[in-house]
């Protein structure tokens, strides 16, 4: 008896041990595995009085650039680009300078997969700075998430307000205000300066997307950009998806219960046959 | 009583035929059926197709994208119109009502357009292989085609082909934001539970559109 009891004891001890490895080695595969290493940057010139720029990204402990975009003027913001997470420099140069040459700015960016980032020239001329924003791509479900980049020289403090909802007060030249969850829709933006100038425009901004406001200085006052930087579906489905019915599925046998049943029946109206047959006739009154 | 001896006898055989012909059944449905499984794709089953292809959005005042209306991928051989999809009144996705085509779901950003849309398609009816039954073995790098209502092409990578048990869906790298154009393909597959009649993993397809 002990000899059979002890091997299924360790079997039902080693199924246990296996079970509580197993469980949070399959939680931790399904998470975050959708961004597959990359992040995002996308590099911005928001110095009103600097000239164009020439703008290389490289990539850490390489000298050839990776991406370089020409002529980068005020008010410029490129697309994102998708990169390998890890480090990186970006450099700006004088418009047509030459890719040796000396950089005027460089910074250093830790790019996390997954995650996106704004490499933007801010500031006057004469304190020219790369900023390094992280960009957020996250919005709370059913809203909209705003933020003001204020690049205005000529008012150098401005407040924005999307409908009746204030983005930003008194936000001052070369800074970032945080996100703001705001109710999505169609507003008006309006941008107030302390030093008088004003702008006002339609602008909407959807359900589950991230945008960028960018306050500039325009050819006659102040000139508001809004960049979309993210979207995603504005009503979130709830759970998985019920895409399939099973026909090219390996099916198991079915039930055997029916038949099972059938052949009770059976069984039960033979026997009562045989019985009744077995039975000697009763003989007659 | 030769009557009742004789009805006790028809009893007893119709009682033996019962038992044999459940005996039968039994037997006869006692073994399972294989999975059905996608044959090993060589060279791309369809040509691409062909058409203006318009750059990626800007972030900067992204241009409007017109609907998609049918989608290409080559190298399973999928080419399907696409219809449009929402939610069920429990919040759920919709699926189309047919296996034999696949929908896009308007609640989330157009194909091109910047963020990830969805497009949904079954991998089976419950006779055989729907729209999306060779989803599952596309691999990094192949190519999937978007048309849209005004002629135009959307072109996409596969960067990423996933399953996931139901109750682990990725419902943030699915239908969260995304800062360029993405495409979700979204379909059902793993192990099919009868009791429920539904597959308890969906497949995703993550894919990047192609600048």
């Amino acid at each position: 008896m002990k000899f059979f009891k002890t091997p299924r004891r360790l079997i039902m001890l080693l199924a246990a041990s296996a079970l509580l490895l197993g469980i949070p080695a399959a939680a931790t595969a399904y998470a975050d595995s959708a961004t597959s290493g990359t992040g995002w940057i996308r590099l911005a010139h928001l110095s009103p009085n600097t000239p164009a720029v020439d703008v290389y990204l490289y990539s850490f402990g390489n000298s050839d650039a990776q991406i370089v975009l020409h002529h980068v003027s005020y008010g410029t913001v490129s697309p994102y680009e998708a990169v390998s997470a890890g480090d990186y420099s970006v450099a700006m140069r004088a418009s047509g300078a030459s890719p040796s040459s000396q950089p005027v700015l460089s910074t250093s960016v830790t790019i996390q997969a997954g995650h996106a980032y704004t490499v933007a020239g801010m500031g006057p001329e004469s304190g020219l700075r790369l900023a390094v924003l992280d960009d957020d791509l996250t919005t709370p479900s059913g809203k909209s998430l705003v933020r003001v980049i204020q690049a205005s020289l000529k008012d150098q403090t401005v407040s924005v307000s999307f409908g009746s909802q204030t983005l930003s007060s008194k936000l001052a030249f070369g800074t970032v205000s945080s996100y703001l969850t705001v109710d999505p829709g169609t507003e008006m933006v309006k941008v107030t300066a302390t030093s008088g100038g004003d702008a006002s425009q339609s602008e909407t901004l959807a359900a589950g997307t991230v945008h960028t406001l960018v306050v500039l200085d325009g050819a006659n006052g102040l000139e508001v950009v809004n960049l979309e930087d993210a979207a995603g579906s504005g009503d979130v489905p709830a759970g998985p998806a019920a895409t399939g019915f099973g026909g090219t599925a390996p099916h198991g046998p079915s039930s055997p219960l029916p038949w099972l049943v059938v052949i009770g029946a059976g069984s039960l109206l033979a026997l009562a046959g045989g019985l009744r047959l077995r039975r000697r006739p009763q003989p007659g009154i | 009583m030769p009557t009742r001896r004789s009805a006790a006898a028809i009893a007893l055989a119709a009682g033996l035929v019962v038992v044999g012909g459940g005996a039968t059944g039994l037997l006869l449905t006692r073994h399972a059926t294989a999975a059905v499984t996608p044959p090993p794709v060589g060279t791309d089953a369809l040509p691409a197709p062909t058409g203006p292809i318009v750059a990626p959005p800007q972030s900067a005042n992204p241009r409007p994208v017109a609907a998609p209306v049918s989608l290409t991928i080559p190298v399973i051989g999928v080419d399907t119109k696409l219809i449009t999809l929402g939610l069920n009144p429990n919040g759920t996705l919709q699926v189309p009502s047919t296996t034999a085509v696949a929908g896009w779901y308007t609640g989330g950003p157009r194909p091109g357009a910047i963020g990830s849309a969805i497009i949904v398609g079954h991998v089976d009816s419950y006779r055989g292989p729907g729209v999306f039954f060779r989803l599952r073995t596309l691999k990094r790098g192949d190519k999937v085609y978007v048309r849209r209502a005004d002629g135009t092409l959307a072109v996409f990578r596969v960067t990423l082909v996933q399953e996931y048990p139901k109750d682990h869906f990725p419902t943030e790298s699915v239908y969260g934001p995304t800062p360029d154009a993405e495409l979700r393909l979204i379909t059902c597959g793993g192990t099919f539970d009868s009791t429920t009649g539904h597959y308890l993993s969906n497949y995703i397809v993550y894919a990047v559109e192609v600048k």
